[in-house]
């Protein structure tokens, strides 16, 4: 069987929902036969590897400039983006019009007028499936949007 | 060796940043205004060697008289800024070929 590659793209680590929702989304897609990678800047990419001492839910950490430089058309069968800044929808769009793969974009934030902001630009510019949810401390509405997602996937 | 923008503002002194840790469109609307001319180009185009990050249509203006460009430049946790930096005319040329419909 020809395994799938899933490519996690993350944001400013700020959110404090951003790295649990990380390691457990890789855990969600790992069960599902996905091979994952996970794109983040260094600061986010040290709250993950310490998250994760042994490995269990991570396998790839990819730097997030050297994984758009040498992005293409094609190259992960998934895109799933972490989308709770203005930045992270700029990048979240960038990639996936790069891909031209299946997305999902995880929209979070506690403020409903940015929620919407993000929606709006990531709507605008992709197909992506979108999971908006009202979330900063706590992870679990958006892991309960995630679950739903991906049993349809 | 190919291009790092991180690296030639930390050693330069001959670009302008015009705004700095804003959202996207902001940033879009000010080189709007400040370009002489604006090519507008997809996603992930390369100008300059880096791969340009936003929201389509997404304009790079053009100064050709001062021979400088003005591009968006997105950081996951500085956000959008507007830099200006010097170019060639052969730059420029590749540039426009870039260009998509707004």
């Amino acid at each position: 069987m020809i395994m799938k590659n899933a490519l996690i793209l993350l944001g400013c680590p700020e959110s404090p929902s951003q790295t649990p929702m990380a390691i457990y989304a890789s855990y969600k897609l790992n069960n599902l036969g996905y091979d994952v990678t996970i794109a983040s800047n260094p600061a986010a990419s040290k709250l993950i590897k310490i998250s994760d001492p042994e490995n269990n839910y991570i396998n790839k950490i990819i730097d997030l400039d050297r994984c758009l430089n040498t992005l293409e058309e094609g190259q992960y069968d998934l895109l799933l983006g972490f989308v709770h800044k203005d930045a992270a929808a700029s990048f979240f769009v960038t990639f996936d019009q790069i891909l031209n793969t299946k997305s999902i974009a995880l929209v979070f934030e506690k403020d409903e007028k940015l929620i919407d902001e993000y929606v709006e630009m990531v709507k605008s510019s992709t197909n992506a499936e979108i999971l908006a949810v009202k979330a900063f401390h706590n992870p679990n509405p958006i892991k309960i949007k995630l679950d739903k997602a991906l049993e349809n996937i | 060796m190919s291009f790092c923008l991180d690296t030639y503002l930390q050693q330069s002194d001959d670009y302008e940043i015009l705004t700095a840790n804003a959202g996207f469109k902001d940033c879009a609307m000010i080189i709007r205004f400040k370009a002489d001319e604006v090519v507008n180009v997809k996603p992930g185009e390369s100008v300059l060697g880096v791969r340009i990050i936003g929201i389509p249509p997404i304009p790079i203006g053009i100064n050709e008289d001062k021979g400088t460009i003005l591009f968006p430049y997105t950081k996951p946790c500085h956000g959008t800024s507007v830099i200006e930096l010097p170019i060639d005319k052969d730059e420029i040329d590749a540039l426009k070929k870039l260009a998509i419909e707004d």
